[in-house]
């Protein structure tokens, strides 16, 4: 964190020399109310408040009443109470997509948290090419979603499959191994796949974090004779704890609504065993119709995350005031 | 500085003064609509390139002879049910939308009536399939404008059952498991997908139902009637035939993925449109079997063998809707009565080669079918032999519902993954309850 | 300062960071060699002896060639460049403010504000998905590219305002107060002071503002619909995706040219994201 900081203070002292001459010109009475906190408060927020609102607040509103109503596509529905939280609740493609969402989110976050950490390390230490393997690494980051998904669908395909081939030449299988066509392999590729996606962003901000730590701290505990996985546990953990839960917040997020992967990879079969809440909601509300049965299946994911989302600040926060 | 300003603004008032000059001059030769209307027209891609190459160039024919320009969008078939559903709760979209199935029934608040299209076109090309009406006809109102059928059929690969000793294509059920049972032995499994996709996975499981005797409801399409011994039997033959004579992988396939490995060589047979062994044609110096022939050659088409219900399958039928919202909807209804006219879908018809039929018996006598290839014979007739979705109630939203939650398809596809046949009958028959309850 | 063995550095260095590169960047090559494959090739049977998954010795441009002349996709990727570039200002622009005004200014209701900005950020966009189709219907936005600059910061912002909410309470409060002492404004302080220190921070935020705009699948397959005006992922998606031609190929080819110009902005600017990242987590 130092470096920006320092950075900062430079062009500041520089900024120094050119501040006073444009307040003369300033109107008088804009000024005095641009310095009362609160109006520019009020009126720096007032974009965000406004699209928020606008697109996100109104909808939301619209979407739970949605929820509390029998509406289907063309229909509009009456209130029917928590009829359709019930019946979701009471629905067992509903519990299998309800479980697939923790197990998806629960492994596929483990995954990127320790692949990230360990290549983080790894991406910290000086060797040849490292800027260009650094931005390479970010590589699946970058790509459309959908687009990488069917290249990993490509390379799962029944018929087609590359690691089929390779596990078949390398005579570790003699039949098909079937990635996507049974529900627990499904799933676990899935899980692959979302890793493969997430963990360059947990390696990258994990490597910022390493980069602030200050050398001279692993150079005692090593004199200390601290071995390396002691000096990564006692050093380098500590200090890194505050940016892997901001990292780990985020993804549980993005993991646990994801959508796009499953639609393409499997679109939730075979036989819904690999459904996630977002891509049930979305087959039960707009694929079939029923908006609000679908609507009440996307707002349970919501006091989930509110939870799970909370738990970590609060974790946070208590790191912070320590 | 201004000055230039006001001379751009009037420069382009001028040009738009000259444009509308323009439509009221070309208004004496297109009387109908105002200048710049747009039609959109949203269908999915079709699987035979070349029929969408034709509707376009059909769309800017139409926009000469409509005075407005035509569009055509063309989506992913799976991706078109969101669209429908964004559409009409948005009250916003394209003008016409291609329905499958029997989506006219689950979306029929947000239609217009067509009764008048349905019936001029009824009139113009003869009696109807059953299908057709079934898809499109809610007692005497039609929901939308009948387009086609695609048919489909069992293709198989000629030289690969008479090695195992089968010269003609099974006759029962039982046969084709015996056959499959030999190919699979060989390493070229029959294939077939029992994933979640809009076409060739519904259209496998329907008519097993049917062919064993088995019904989602009954006629008064109120009494859930899935839960029947003909249903559990159908179910066991879908597991031996499974493990016998199928490429497991099939779980996992979408409609498209029976088409590239049967073009691969990979499987031995495979229910579809014809739509493999007209890519099979065009592609003649891509695609060659073990020999190195054109593998075209060895391609041939047989129905679903009959099981102890006789046999009826189940082709898609296709459907133009016009939608409620629209603001175009006497442009949409002419331009409708343009397309489907006889003149202009038989141009469409012949490049479909058989793919697609029509919507009424009329085109079963088109001269198309004394020139295409002997296998695709087949194809015909084959619209008449079909059910609809939901048998045996009458068509409603609710066989449209069961069939977009894929319970048919996966009770079949938990039976083979394992769950016990009696149990999978069992679920599909509480959640078709949920629905028609 | 330590001096190691050569085969434990290959067994804890060069080993593992061999197997990460070659696994992150497998799927990469797959989407190459698919682009590059000729057709004839693409669909050989998996047992084939002459299967050469691999590499192909016929490497053809065929693919890329069709991409180009068959589908609209240079248009489709200056839409996608388009929206993404104008969804990411406009929730820079409002996350920057807002992200100051949480962090700086004292005012009622500020924690508040603070949190359900950033819950918003949890809602299920499943949820939203058709109530905001009537919103665009209203603002009659449809099929516009305006339908997904709109929509986008919905998710934009509250990760905007809190990344650089964090990224302004590293920035030590005395600098403000200095520029104050000598007769800036608070607002000047902050447009002249503040903001130009916040500079990686922004462009972090704007970095993944755009990746996140750049990706998004569901809104730009409803909400757009003229083939010309799509975006790269749906026109993909909805145009080479058919039955019984061989579209891997452009799939793929495709899916390569989609990703190059978001690569080529990582790669300018891959530093500063991290540095824009830590300052924000730090705080």
């Amino acid at each position: 964190m130092n470096k920006p900081i320092a950075g900062g203070a430079g062009s500041a002292a520089r900024l120094e020399v050119v501040l006073p001459h444009p307040r003369a010109t300033e109107p008088r009475r804009l000024t005095r109310f641009l310095e009362n906190e609160r109006a520019l408060a009020a009126l720096l927020l007032a974009p965000t408040v406004l699209v928020l609102g606008t697109f996100i607040a109104y909808p939301f509103i619209m979407g739970v009443w949605l929820a509390l109503s029998s509406t289907s596509v063309g229909n509009v529905g009456e209130f029917v109470g928590m009829r359709n939280f019930a019946k979701a609740w009471n629905d067992s493609i509903f519990r299998t997509a309800f479980g697939n969402t923790f197990v998806y989110t629960f492994w596929a976050t483990i995954f990127k948290l320790t692949l990230g950490m360990w290549l983080a390390l790894l991406l910290n230490r000086h060797f040849r090419g490292k800027r260009i393997v650094r931005a390479s690494m970010l590589l699946p980051f970058i790509v459309p979603t959908v687009l990488s998904t069917f290249a990993w669908r490509w390379m799962f395909d029944p018929t087609f499959s590359v690691l089929n081939w390779l596990l078949y030449r390398a005579d570790l299988i003699t039949t098909k191994l079937p990635f996507l066509s049974d529900g627990t392999y499904g799933m676990w590729c899935a899980i692959v796949v979302n890793t493969w996606r997430g963990m360059p962003f947990f390696a990258i901000t994990l490597l910022a974090g390493l980069q602030t730590i200050n050398p001279d701290l692993h150079e005692a505990a090593s004199l200390d004779g601290a071995n390396g996985w002691r000096r990564f546990w006692y050093v380098t953990w500590p200090l890194l704890k505050p940016v892997t839960l901001v990292v780990v917040v985020f993804s549980v997020i993005q993991t646990f609504s994801d959508f796009q992967l499953i639609y393409v990879l499997t679109g939730g079969g075979p036989a819904n065993s690999t459904h996630l809440l977002a891509t049930y909601a979305y087959q039960v509300g707009v694929a079939t119709g029923l908006l609000g049965e679908g609507a009440a299946i996307s707002l349970f994911m919501l006091p989930v995350l509110f939870v799970v989302v909370w738990l970590q600040l609060r974790y946070l926060r208590r790191m912070d005031g320590a | 500085m201004r000055r230039r300003e006001f001379l751009t603004t009037t420069g382009l008032a001028a040009s738009v003064a000259a444009t509308g000059l323009e439509s009221i001059v070309a208004a004496r030769r297109a009387p109908a609509f105002a200048q710049g209307t747009r039609l959109n027209i949203l269908r999915w891609v079709d699987f035979v390139p070349a029929c969408d190459v034709e509707l376009r160039r059909q769309a800017s024919e139409a926009s000469k002879a409509l005075g407005a320009e035509v569009v055509f969008e063309f989506i992913n078939a799976n991706d078109l049910q969101p669209r429908i559903t964004a559409a009409i709760q948005s009250g916003a979209g394209p003008d016409i939308i291609m329905m499958l199935h029997n989506w006219p029934h689950l979306y029929a608040n947000g239609l217009v009536d067509v009764t008048e299209l349905g019936e001029w076109q009824g009139k113009e090309q003869g009696a109807y399939y059953a299908q057709s009406e079934a898809a499109a006809k809610d007692g005497a109102r039609w929901l939308a404008l009948p387009h086609g059928i695609v048919g489909l059929q069992f293709a198989y690969r000629k030289s690969w059952l008479e090695e195992v000793g089968q010269t003609t294509w099974p006759r029962t059920l039982d046969e084709l498991r015996q056959v499959g049972m030999k190919l699979k032995k060989k390493g070229k499994p029959m294939g077939q997908t029992l994933g979640h996709t809009f076409g060739d996975a519904p259209a496998w499981s329907y008519p097993l139902v049917w062919a064993f005797g088995g019904m989602e409801v009954d006629r008064t399409g109120k009494k859930v009637v899935l839960d029947a011994p003909a249903t559990l039997e159908s179910v066991k033959f879908m597991q031996a035939f499974w493990k016998d004579a199928c490429d497991e992988g099939g779980f996992a396939w979408d409609d498209t993925s029976n088409n590239r490995a049967f073009l691969a060589g990979e499987i031995a047979a495979t229910l579809n449109g014809a739509s493999i062994y007209i890519a099979a044609k065009r592609g003649q110096e891509k695609i060659k079997d073990e020999k190195g022939e054109p593998m075209v050659k060895d391609i041939q088409h047989g129905p679903i063998p009959n099981g102890p219900a006789g046999t009826h399958g189940y082709h898609v039928a296709f459907s133009h809707a016009v939608m409620r919202y629209g603001k175009n909807v006497k442009l949409a209804k002419d331009f409708l009565t343009w397309l489907h006219g006889k003149q202009q879908f038989a141009k469409w018809f012949e490049v479909a080669e058989g793919f697609s039929v029509g919507s009424t018996k009329y085109w079963e006598q088109h001269p198309m079918w004394e020139r295409v290839d002997p296998p695709m014979k087949i194809y015909r007739q084959a619209a008449a032999a079909s059910r609809m979705i939901g048998y045996a109630g009458p068509p409603s939203a609710r066989a449209t519902e069961a069939y977009t939650k894929y319970i048919i398809v996966d009770m079949y596809a938990k039976a083979c993954q394992g769950t016990k046949a009696e149990d999978a009958v069992k679920w599909a028959a509480g959640e078709l309850s949920k629905i028609y309850g | 300062m330590l001096i190691e063995r050569t085969w434990k550095k290959w067994v804890y260095f060069y080993i593992p960071l061999t197997v990460f590169v070659v696994g992150t960047l497998f799927p990469f090559y797959w989407m190459l060699i698919t682009a590059i494959r000729p057709d004839a090739e693409l669909y050989r049977s998996w047992r084939a002896a002459t299967n050469t998954p691999f590499w192909t010795l016929q490497p053809t441009l065929e693919h890329f060639r069709d991409l180009m002349a068959k589908t609209t996709f240079p248009q489709w990727l200056w839409n996608t460049f388009f929206i993404a570039v104008a969804s990411t200002a406009i929730s820079l622009f409002c996350g920057l403010l807002a992200g100051y005004a949480l962090a700086r200014l004292r005012f009622p209701m500020a924690g508040t504000l603070g949190t359900s900005i950033f819950v918003t950020y949890l809602v299920p966009p499943t949820l939203l998905f058709i109530p905001l189709a009537n919103i665009i219907r209203t603002f009659q936005l449809g099929d516009t590219p305006w339908a997904l600059i709109l929509t986008y910061p919905t998710f934009l912002i509250p990760f905007c305002t809190w990344l650089l909410m964090g990224y302004f309470k590293t920035i030590p409060r005395e600098l403000e107060e200095c520029a104050r002492i000598d007769g800036a404004t608070r607002f000047g302080a902050m447009l002249r002071i503040v903001f130009p220190i916040a500079v990686p921070g922004i462009l972090s935020a704007g970095i993944f503002a755009f990746t996140l705009s750049w990706n998004e699948f569901i809104y730009a397959l409803v909400f757009l619909s003229s083939p010309e005006k799509k975006t790269v992922p749906v026109g993909v998606v909805s145009e080479l995706i058919r039955g019984d031609i061989y579209f891997w190929g452009q799939l793929m080819a495709g899916a390569l040219l989609g990703s190059i110009p978001v690569a080529l902005v990582y790669s300018f600017f891959v530093e500063y994201y991290v540095t824009g990242l830590t300052g924000s987590v730090k705080g």
